[in-house]
């Protein structure tokens, strides 16, 4: 399909906001429809998918394994999670997770001139500087990241905090209330509304990293360098700070891309496109072929 | 572009680290396991005494065979003002029987139901000097911008001559249980001890969570 007549639609990707919009539903407070199939209310506990993996210092093979046991969701939710990344590219994030979509519907409904852009920072090396950190710490008995700040503790209980006593209890804390600053600043705030997911998300830390690893095999959007003529229009608007210029030709990181399809459809000349593809990382310039799938 | 990379992983590894070696005095989570020979808490909870109000919170799973209704106290001297919150569905759509919590007793709890309650708590004011519980509107002294309350003029006396001494005495120290008690026999199912420190010696400790 040619995308040269299509113009810039006003709400890009609504089908995606759609999406988002129901798997809040599904997953956050006052519903919590998924997690009542196992007597939870929230993430914590059964779904907790930030927990389980990492192992601490004085941990025996058995308990790190029971970890697993007891977040056995969130452990099948990880383990679906990096796997559809690795064939599919990161529909989680971009298309499910109630996290990153409350955030980023969020900084929807922010005027303009209160937003933050974070651009600036190079994401993947913040990113992976924390995520050392976040297995790091806790191997060497320093400390832990995981429970402490946490956006998937932080957000449902925004959701159930005007019902519930014990999710407006989790505010009640300083821990609570930098939690909650984190997810204004680097969420509602934010420009794309997705700094957290880019600067301090755990799962999304090793969601690029199975993004990049499976980028030759899977499919994924990515740029037609013939086809781009280096103008930059995709550049601005990509949530997740993904596109570089270079020599007159964007590039899509794939350690930070998830197929929002923004770029998609902000490029009049249609070079980019989602499909399987051999990344112009791996193929001669001009030689890469994508086809759309 | 490297060189910004390479300072900003920098940055970040550093504010992870502090990050993740800080920990809030004010709140803290412990882990147990509730069962009919008394429980068992994983570690003991510690926050940090100097704090107006303290969180903790508890998540327990419930080892068969027991089954009960269960009242829940926390219990430690001088006594603290709390509010116990139970952590259930906001709209239960009844997929599973879950316990019910009213008046700080949780009712039909069942084998392998996992549990989690949130615990706010706030200090009553403490004379500074001898430790007893006092009423604002008892004998009081002001004292760097913060109201101290005394039992008597003998307290007051001390204070006046030694404040730094007792400044930071008129907050709970020292060993508290929150504690689960079976209502039909009495017994106790679980107890989760909660420690108050003193700011100098509640960084080294543990229950990092
Ligand atoms: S980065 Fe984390 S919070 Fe953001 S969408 Fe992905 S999993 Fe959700
Ligand atoms: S991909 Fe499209 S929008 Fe982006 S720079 Fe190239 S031509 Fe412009
Ligand atoms: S590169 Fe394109 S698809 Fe990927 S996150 Fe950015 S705008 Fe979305
Ligand atoms: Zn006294």
């Amino acid at each position: 399909m040619h995308r040269a007549d299509i113009t810039k639609p006003a709400f890009p990707g609504s089908r995606r906001y759609w999406i988002m919009a129901l798997a809040m539903v599904l997953f956050l407070p006052p519903l919590s429809f998924l997690f009542q199939f196992t007597g939870d209310s929230n993430f914590c506990g059964t779904w907790c998918p930030r927990m389980f993996f990492v192992w601490r210092k004085g941990a025996t093979m058995d308990a790190y394994f029971m970890g697993y046991m007891r977040s056995y969701m969130g452990a099948i939710l990880v383990f679906g999670i990096l796997l559809t990344t690795f064939f599919f590219g990161r529909y989680w994030c971009s298309h499910l997770c109630p996290i990153g979509g409350t955030m980023e519907m969020g900084s929807r409904l922010v005027p303009r001139f209160l937003k933050i852009n974070y651009a600036k920072i190079p994401a993947p090396a913040f990113r992976y500087g924390y995520l050392s950190v976040y297995f790091g710490a806790a191997a060497l008995g320093l400390g832990s990241l995981c429970c402490s700040y946490c956006n998937f503790a932080t957000i449902p209980r925004i959701f159930g905090a005007p019902f519930s006593g014990a999710d407006l209890a989790y505010f009640l804390r300083t821990a609570g209330l930098i939690n909650l600053g984190l997810v204004l600043l680097l969420g509602i705030f934010a420009k794309g509304g997705r700094a957290y997911c880019n600067l301090l998300c755990p799962i999304g830390a090793m969601d690029g990293l199975a993004n990049r690893a499976g980028a030759r095999w899977g499919r994924r959007v990515s740029v037609h360098p013939a086809k781009c003529n280096g103008c930059g229009d995709c550049v601005d608007g990509c949530p997740a700070w993904a596109i570089d210029l270079t020599d007159k030709t964007a590039r899509i990181d794939a350690l930070s891309c998830m197929p929002c399809g923004y770029c998609e459809t902000a490029c009049a000349r249609g070079a980019i496109g989602y499909g399987k593809s051999l990344l112009p990382i791996s193929a001669p310039r001009g030689k890469a072929v994508y086809e759309k799938g | 572009m490297r060189i910004r990379s390479i300072i900003t992983l920098v940055l970040a590894v550093l504010l992870s680290l502090v990050a993740a070696v800080h920990r809030w005095g004010d709140s803290s989570h412990a882990i147990g396991l509730m069962s009919l020979n008394g429980g068992k808490a994983r570690h003991p909870s510690f926050l940090e005494s100097g704090w107006d109000r303290y969180a903790q919170i508890t998540t327990a799973r419930v080892l068969p065979p027991y089954r009960g209704d269960v009242r829940v106290v926390l219990e430690g001297d001088p006594p603290l003002d709390y509010d116990i919150r139970f952590s259930k569905p906001v709209v239960d759509l009844g997929l599973r029987r879950l316990p019910d919590f009213r008046d700080d007793i949780l009712y039909g709890i069942q084998p392998g139901d996992r549990l989690a309650l949130w615990v706010l708590m706030r200090s009553f004011p403490t004379d500074p000097v001898c430790g007893m519980s006092v009423r604002e509107g008892d004998l009081s002294h002001p004292y760097q911008g913060k109201i101290f309350f005394f039992c008597g003029d003998g307290c007051l006396a001390s204070f006046r001559a030694e404040p730094g001494r007792y400044k930071d005495k008129d907050s709970p120290r020292g060993k508290y249980n929150l504690a689960f008690y079976d209502t039909r026999s009495g017994k106790s199912v679980l107890k989760v001890p909660l420690i108050f420190k003193g700011k100098e010696d509640s960084h080294a400790s543990g229950g990092h969570h």
